[in-house]
């Protein structure tokens, strides 16, 4: 008999953009004010997972790593169809960066689901948009891995994916085990479905992992285990000073093509100046 | 001995014109990093007969290329680059590693910096050498909103990923001269595990949109299904790519590929047309990077108004038919 | 007493505020300009459970507990009010007696089509002579060989236009006996019932609103819900559930329209400041919170006695005079500072503002909730 297939999905939990958590005037980021969500891009990862699951079976163990309240986006993850939850969680490892991060991650889904046949996280977070954590897991785990996959189809043992990559349009393949990011341009994450996500708060377990768990030295975690340090933070999106066009639509059309005819005209590579009136 | 002069290396990615400028790019704020380093610029090329590149590459300020010229190195093998480059770095230690934050250099990179166990900051905006001669890396998080400066104080090389676009390539001098090292393919590299299939350029909206010098796009504010296909018309008039907004997408007034936002397509162009666009940070997230905007609404205090360089008080549609009547009598010539 | 939500009750409403934002925000203006119910997001929300939301697990529901169900009907209200109340009215007055009064044939027959939203389900007690009195009801069922026949007319029938199966309240006389009232379960296709003309109403337009005609309407003996004379006592309870359902579309209504205000507050410059600086719209938006905030603890409360099964009706009718008004009140403050353009089709508190008013009319009116909670507060205190 063949075994089932046993699929991880990595995600995070972070902040929800439309609350975003900045105060320009004060300087600082209030992260801790903002409400959590599942990272887009984790999303799409786990839908993959799931359509793999609808298609041939699986086991889906999801991870994450965080606080205690990032235990929200495993039962939501649980909602959607994941069948394990892992949370590692361990104060030692905050303010980790993309380097501390992947080992973690890497330990965990070794100790938790050793078996696994593919694991996929999402291509890039929306807060800290490194696009790191995946490629780096594939390092530490000796796997082979794609990033930024659109689709995904297995054939047995083998594993053919597609994706746009710097302008083409790639197939590969890798044997499994293996890992994959998915990004945010394929199958839109289905919606949680409601009777599921009661059944996240009572059918379903979280394990939670210490850096004990995963016998990892807290040197190479959180912050200590992270080479880069962030010296500054700011805020770029200063308002700008910008020009105000009001009256009649043609009057404005004709002033904005007139003013900017270097800028628009520039750009769409057509002269746009109203000759007859200038000469 | 090279010990004592510090090197900056490039990663030459040069497989079309786009991911070749970022190069290019690279080279010019590297030279100079370099002179505050009292450092060196040297270039790593990897493929099949790249003597244009490696020549190009000292024209465009490489004092040095590293070049590994080998017909297995046609394609671009994540596997095969990555153990190459691991050993060219064991070998020479350079200071910093500066890559493309392109595709491939997002995924290359990373697993360079894992495998060296060293720092790597991603699809960094600007790139410093402070006080203490550690490189500064400003990289953007939160979709632009915040920018973040990153030093990697203790280890070696300090790494970035740096976003297409942010430096300006210094024009080239073929008089220049640099050293060309050509280093042999090794023979014992570990099998490559994944295997490219099939490649062939994308025809799609999606990378068009992305690299889009013109970009017009539309939110609920235009009105209808019926006055948001004015825009296409407008857009063929100005070879603009077009976008929409998340509610624009879900009423099905345009395919969902169009959808630019958090969830969507984040672009860059030089002029975008923001028509009938509140400005809901989900999408001003994905378009922090257009050099010029230029949106319509009706409400001043709209907040995509507050980020515009123009912001045009009054009906999107009208002023779109408006542009597309003054264009016709425009372009004529 | 723990006034915090719960991470399962933050999980519901941020799971029906993506999905309504997604796909009710951008339709809510044109469906209510329209007045067109929107079958593609119904079709969307039927495998999502949105019509099975209390309907136990074994007929195909979500089974889940109250201060969920509010908070799915608070949140869809808050985008739509119309769907909101399309789904309140369906697991409330609709499938809700049949689950507490059907016979486990009944369940079985009927309440697995209404959990999938195959079919939506109705509630018609309203008639030109009957409404706040349950009792004034004309519409009439008499006995025959193999079952009932029915004659009578509904009027403001809620998803009336849509309706699957419809629960209607008729009155029957068994020879010199005092007349009684009962409750049927009429299926859309059954001869001699038929939808009348969409109603024209001031708000929650993409409802669609009805009458409903019986002519000679066979309805086999299987139909009739409970037993013969306990038709006042189904409509009652039914509505003690309903009015936590409408509570909550009405805190929805005020919560989108208090979250409308605070943004164009922000947004709008007068004497080159926003508005939100000046004292008097401060004083209208800390009034608002402050009564959204107490309604919304009102309404839990019914919530959490009703999941402990424990008497409810009379909370829960505070909840719903209370809410009701806080809705109303909250949209009145909402267009006014919005100025001319809240009075404007083109921003969403005008719509709030209309679809407010009826949460004080419909499934109990404002009055006949003051005459429940004041005939418990005086029974208690004899």
């Amino acid at each position: 008999m063949m075994k089932m297939l046993k699929l991880v999905t990595c995600i995070k939990q972070v902040p929800m953009v439309s609350e975003l958590p900045w105060d320009p005037r004060t300087g600082t980021l209030k992260r801790n004010l903002a409400d959590g969500m599942i990272n887009p891009a984790c999303r799409y990862a786990l839908e993959a997972a799931l359509i793999l699951k609808n298609t041939y079976g699986a086991e889906i163990t999801a991870i994450t790593m965080g606080s205690d309240i990032a235990e929200e986006v495993l039962r939501e993850a649980f909602a959607m169809g994941a069948d394990r939850g892992i949370l590692v969680s361990d104060p030692k490892m905050a303010g980790a960066d993309t380097l501390a991060t992947s080992l973690v991650l890497s330990r965990a889904v070794q100790t938790a689901c050793a078996d696994f046949d593919l694991i996929l996280c999402g291509c890039h977070t929306s807060d800290s948009e490194t696009a790191q954590v995946g490629p780096q897991m594939i390092e530490e785990l000796d796997i082979p891995g794609v990033t930024y996959v659109d689709r995904l189809e297995l054939d047995g043992r083998l594993l053919r994916l597609q994706r746009l990559s710097d302008n083409f349009i790639e197939t590969l393949e890798m044997e499994l085990p293996g890992l994959v990011t998915i990004t945010t341009q394929r199958q839109a994450p289905r919606y949680v479905p409601l009777a599921g996500l009661q059944d996240a708060f009572t059918d379903k377990d979280i394990s939670r992992l210490s850096l004990e768990d995963l016998d990892l030295d807290p040197e190479l975690t959180g912050a200590k285990g992270s080479p880069t340090k962030i010296i500054n933070v700011f805020s770029p999106t200063a308002e700008k000073d910008n020009i105000i066009m009001k009256g009649s639509a043609r009057k404005i059309v004709q002033q904005l093509f007139d003013q900017f005819d270097d800028k628009i005209g520039g750009a769409i590579g057509k002269d746009i100046k109203d000759y007859q009136e200038s000469q | 001995m090279k010990d004592s002069i510090k090197e900056i290396w490039v990663f030459g990615d040069y497989r079309n014109y786009f991911q070749n400028r970022v190069t290019l790019q690279l080279l010019s704020r590297a030279t100079e990093l370099a002179k505050m380093l009292q450092a060196k610029v040297c270039a790593v090329v990897f493929g099949d007969q790249v003597d244009e590149w490696v020549n190009e590459y000292i024209a465009h300020g490489a004092d040095r290329v590293l070049v590994i010229d080998h017909p297995d190195l046609k394609n671009y093998k994540i596997e095969t680059y990555v153990n190459l480059m691991i050993r060219l770095i064991g070998k020479q230690r350079p200071e910093i590693i500066l890559v493309g934050a392109t595709n491939f250099g997002r995924e290359f990179a990373p697993r360079i910096a894992k495998r060296l166990k060293t720092g790597l900051s991603a699809d960094c905006v600007d790139l410093d050498i402070n006080d203490e001669g550690l490189l500064v890396q400003t990289a953007p998080s939160f979709g632009g909103n915040i920018l973040a400066q990153i030093i990697t104080p203790e280890c070696k090389p300090q790494m970035a990923t740096v976003r297409p676009g942010t430096f300006q390539e210094i024009p080239h001098n073929y008089e220049r001269t640099g050293e060309i090292v050509r280093i042999p393919m090794p023979a014992d590299l570990p099998k490559e595990r994944v295997h490219l299939i099939f490649s062939e350029r994308s025809p799609q909206r999606s990378q068009r949109i992305e690299e889009a010098k013109v970009v017009i796009c539309g939110g609920r504010g235009m009105g209808s299904k019926k006055k948001f296909k004015k825009l296409t018309e407008l857009g063929e008039l100005m070879n603009a790519e077009i976008g929409a907004t998340r509610p624009v997408v879900y009423a099905n007034w345009i395919e969902a590929d169009a959808l630019i936002g958090q969830a969507g397509k984040h672009i860059k162009p030089k002029v975008l047309f923001a028509f009938g666009i509140s400005g809901a940070i989900q999408h001003t997230a994905a378009i922090n990077n257009a050099e010029f905007i230029i949106a319509v609404n009706k409400n001043p205090n709209a907040p995509m108004m507050a980020m515009a360089d123009i912001a045009i008080v009054a009906d999107a549609n009208q002023v779109c038919t408006a542009m597309i009547k003054e264009l016709k009598v425009r372009i004529r010539g | 007493m723990d006034f915090n939500p719960c991470m399962k009750h933050k999980l519901v409403r941020k799971t029906v505020r993506d999905f309504s934002e997604a796909e009710l925000g951008p339709i809510a203006h044109e469906i209510d300009r329209d007045a067109r119910f929107p079958w593609q997001v119904i079709e969307k929300m039927r495998v999502l459970n949105y019509f099975g939301l209390q309907i136990p697990r074994k007929y195909g529901g979500a089974e889940v507990d109250s201060i969920s169900y509010a908070i799915t009907i608070e949140e869809l209200s808050k985008v739509c009010a119309s769907i909101g109340l399309c789904v309140t009215v369906h697991n409330s007055v609709g499938a809700q007696p049949i689950k507490s009064f059907g016979t486990e044939k009944q369940k079985e027959c009927f309440l697995p089509p209404m959990a999938s939203g195959e079919r939506i389900g109705a509630f018609c007690l309203t008639e030109a002579n009957a409404g706040s009195d349950a009792s004034g009801v004309e519409t009439n069922a008499v006995e025959v060989e193999d079952g009932y026949i029915i004659n009578g007319t509904k009027i403001f029938v809620t998803n009336g236009g849509i309706c699957g199966y419809a629960l209607i309240f008729a009155t029957m006389t068994t020879g010199a006996g005092k007349p009684f009232t009962n409750v049927f379960i009429v299926e859309k296709e059954m001869a001699g019932f038929s939808v009348g003309e969409i109603e024209d109403l001031c708000g929650m337009r993409a409802n669609p609103v009805s009458s409903l005609f019986l002519e000679d309407c066979k309805v086999p003996f299987d139909n009739c819900l409970g037993q013969p004379g306990s038709g006042i006592k189904i409509a009652l309870t039914a509505l003690d559930s309903g009015r936590i359902g409408i509570a909550a579309q009405a805190l929805g209504i005020a919560q989108g329209a208090f979250e409308a205000a605070i943004k164009y507050s922000k947004e709008r410059q007068q004497f080159k400041k926003p508005i939100s600086s000046f004292q008097t719209i401060q004083n209208y938006l800390a009034d608002m919170a402050t009564e959204i905030d107490a309604g919304r603890l009102l309404l839990y409360r019914a919530c959490a006695l009703k999941d402990e099964n424990k008497p409810f009706g009379t909370e829960a009718a505070m909840a719903k005079l209370y809410c009701s008004s806080v809705a109303n009140r909250t949209t009145n403050l909402a267009m006014q500072i919005h100025g001319g353009y809240g009075y404007s089709k083109e921003y969403d508190v005008e719509r709030y503002f209309r679809d407010a008013k009826v949460t004080e009319i419909y499934e109990g009116t404002s009055e006949v909730q003051r005459l429940v909670i004041s005939r418990a507060v005086l029974s208690q205190h004899t």
